[in-house]
């Protein structure tokens, strides 16, 4: 009888521990992650242009200099934006991680490299600091603030320059209407909030400096910071210069109308550079300008950019002095750095590599902004107090285009950031 | 002369026999399912961003006053319900009105239930990406409708046009299953009953009416409570034909939890949104199984 209690006893135990070690057991240990003795892992964007074999060559002469292996990585999710986080959580992070940029929740797992010397002159080091801590460096910039356009289609709309001022701009659309082209290409999914900022940046940024810290300081609403956009969108929505049916188009849609030369203007990032020379011969010819601005101001005005190939290091890396070198080598460099700006859309002020025409243009623009400044959500001690503020951005920019009035969006954007401060 | 156990002892011995076999199943099944909800739970008092590094810390009911206190979650969890709901009728009526068209066995109603059920097998996000360039403003019909000089029509470029396409979709990639389940339920329907109601005189609605709805009530069920539960969790076609757009007009909750809280970490408001899409789940199953009970004594107490 007695014994029998003690079975039943010992199995109740059992069931009541047994999930909870299993739980453990899948869970994940607090120890280090990293790979094996003399090896790094690096977790990396994988596209279809940076793929395995670019990385895998690009940190070669790193690993016969050195002796350490790079173990390269693509995310296991979605995204590395997805997967760091993911990974941190599990405790199986990898040691480099390239493609995004450090965040309050990030920040503490990672190592600060203020005081490196050779992260010190690498491209946008101080605009991505928080606090006085430094954990990206990168290796050029991407561009953000362009507008591609259909050289033909301007010839044959009677177009001689490039717009510098809005008045210019939406006149300009006009005649490319009335030419027969879709006077600006759109499209759905992330883009449309994207380009929506993309266009404005320079305006924005120039009517108010560091508007994100302005948000955070209460000193400035989104939506007021936004509500011009908003209404030129609109305006131009209404005039059938935007098509309202590119709420529901895809980006990769809207890339191959502008390759095919449907539409007049297209705003997008350097990373377009890319796709463009990846497209071949086209039908026309491309031309890039920075995007107008503000009525009296001087242009061309700053330039929205990111950190092009950011790279941070783990705190809880095996090997993080091999971690260090490794992002050492990766933006400093001569030949490791040549080989990432010709990779993908990313550019370096005063750069002297080999470009094609469309990467010419671009690099002209980068060099003549009068500033870098930060987009979205912002970076570093630029930041809005908000996250997740592009999707949303997206989604009240599309409701332009199915009838919500600039000022609709401009409420909704200012309600959706006080109910996420 | 083989002993006899006495009865006791074996059915004693059989309990030990029937519980060890059970065991491994129920440990396995609290591990997986019942501890992770109850985690989720918790965590949905909590605000948390997941990592061994940070200590999560009560909130109390915070994360649910932010979701019922934001009109984007309040809109998010109406366009769930409207999903759930028109998607589940959808799905039934569709199911149950080709199962009785392919009830019979023969080789072109054999072909006809491979087709139909074809579109289950597709990966949800799959089946998201071909309606895209199916319904997309540059899509397969908007081309042909312009090319016949029709205007174009906005499927995934309106809210209201966008969110019923996406019901549409979801039921036509959906019902494959509950085919399955009423083509299973009508080959239990009594044949004698049938074939009474044929002698009786009754015609194609009559008996459908009096023997085959009847008969089929268990299926019913369980083909509403499972496309129901399938419905509220509708994520991946989200996420491959529209995006949630346009302008959030087919954002469900289990986009926004997948698609934006987790993403930005905020595990405990992710945690809060779970935990009502688990109560939804339940009070569906529950009111399916309430009224099917009801129904059921209201029949006994006719009869």
């Amino acid at each position: 009888m007695s014994a029998n209690r003690g079975s039943k006893a010992r199995g109740a135990a059992l069931a009541a521990v047994v999930p909870l070690l299993l739980l453990a057991a899948c869970s994940s240990g607090s120890g280090t992650s990293g790979g094996k003795d003399g090896e790094i892992r690096m977790m990396v964007n994988l596209t279809d242009n940076l793929d395995r074999a670019y990385w895998e060559k690009l940190v070669k002469p790193f690993e016969d200099e050195s002796g350490l292996k790079v173990k390269i990585e693509g995310p296991t999710g979605k995204s590395v934006a997805e997967s760091f986080p993911q990974q941190l959580a599990a405790g199986t992070a990898p040691d480099v991680i390239q493609s995004i940029f450090p965040d309050d929740d990030t920040a503490p797992e990672l190592v600060d490299l203020s005081g490196e010397a050779w992260a010190e002159g690498t491209p946008m080091f101080d605009a991505y600091a928080i606090g006085d801590t430094h954990f990206a460096v990168g290796v050029g910039t991407q561009t953000q603030s362009l507008v591609y356009y259909n050289k033909t289609a301007f010839e044959k709309a009677g177009i001689t320059t490039a717009p510098t001022t809005w008045k210019e701009m939406t006149a300009d659309l006009g005649k490319l209407k009335k030419a027969g082209y879709t006077p600006m290409q759109t499209a759905g999914d992330y883009q449309t909030g994207l380009q929506l900022q993309q266009i404005y940046h320079p305006t924005l940024n120039e009517l108010h400096p560091k508007w994100q810290s302005a948000v955070t300081n209460r000193k400035l609403t989104v939506g007021e910071a936004y509500e011009p956009a908003f209404q030129m969108y609109a305006d131009w929505i209404g005039s059938g210069y935007i098509a309202r049916s590119d709420a529901g188009l895809s980006p990769s849609q809207a890339d191959g109308n502008f390759i095919a030369g449907k539409a007049g203007l297209y705003t997008n990032g350097s990373w377009f550079a890319a796709t463009l020379a990846k497209a071949g011969k086209l039908p026309f010819e491309v031309g890039v300008f920075s995007p107008p601005v503000a009525d009296g101001k001087t242009y061309p005005g700053p330039q929205g950019a990111t950190m092009a190939n950011p790279y941070m290091v783990h705190k809880g890396a095996s090997d993080e002095a091999g971690a260090k070198q490794l992002v050492e080598f990766l933006v400093t460099d001569p030949a490791a750095v040549k080989a990432q700006l010709g990779s993908d859309g990313v550019f370096r002020q005063e750069s002297e590599v080999e470009q094609t025409g469309t990467d010419a243009l671009i690099q002209g623009i980068l060099d003549h902004a009068p500033a870098l400044v930060a987009v979205g959500e912002g970076q570093g001690n630029v930041r809005l107090p908000v996250a997740g503020f592009n999707p949303k951005f997206t989604e009240v920019a599309q409701s332009l285009y199915t009838g919500a009035s600039p000022a609709d969006a401009a409420k909704a954007i200012d309600q959706w950031t006080d109910e996420n401060r | 002369m083989a002993r006899t156990l006495p009865s006791k002892q074996r059915r004693r011995r059989s309990a030990g026999v029937s519980i060890s076999m059970v065991v491994p199943a129920v440990l396995i099944y609290a591990a997986l399912l019942v501890v992770p909800v109850i985690y989720a739970f918790y965590y949905s008092f909590t605000e948390y961003n997941g990592f061994p590094t940070r200590v999560p810390e009560f909130i109390g009911l915070e994360n649910y006053r932010t979701v019922f206190g934001s009109d984007d979650m309040t809109g998010t969890m109406v366009i769930t319900a409207v999903v759930a709901v028109v998607g589940a009728v959808a799905v039934n009526v569709a199911a149950l009105g080709l199962a009785l068209l392919l009830k019979r066995t023969d080789r072109f109603n054999t072909f006809g239930r491979v087709v139909m059920f074809y579109p289950h097998v597709l990966s949800a996000l799959v089946v998201g990406f071909l309606w895209q360039a199916i319904l997309g403003p540059q899509g397969v019909v908007n081309t042909m409708l312009e090319k016949v000089g029709t205007d174009s029509l906005p499927f995934l470029s309106d809210p209201d046009w966008a969110l019923w396409s996406m019901i549409l979709v979801i039921v036509w990639s959906l019902f494959g299953v509950q085919l399955i389940l009423y083509l299973a339920g009508l080959q239990a329907v009594p044949e004698d009953l049938l074939e009474a109601a044929k002698l009786d005189g009754a015609g194609r609605w009559q008996t459908f009416r009096a023997v085959t709805w009847p008969s089929l009530a268990s299926t019913v069920t369980v083909a509403v409570i499972t496309s129901g539960i399938s419905l509220l969790k509708t994520y991946d076609v989200v996420v491959s034909l529209t995006g949630g757009g346009p302008a959030g007009s087919t954002k469900t909750l289990a986009y926004t939890i997948l698609a934006v809280s987790f993403p930005q970490r905020d595990i405990g408001l992710a945690s809060a949104q779970a935990v009502l899409l688990i109560l939804a789940a339940a009070v569906l199953s529950l009111t399916v199984l309430f009224l099917r009970r009801r129904a059921e004594n209201d029949a006994e107490s006719i009869g």
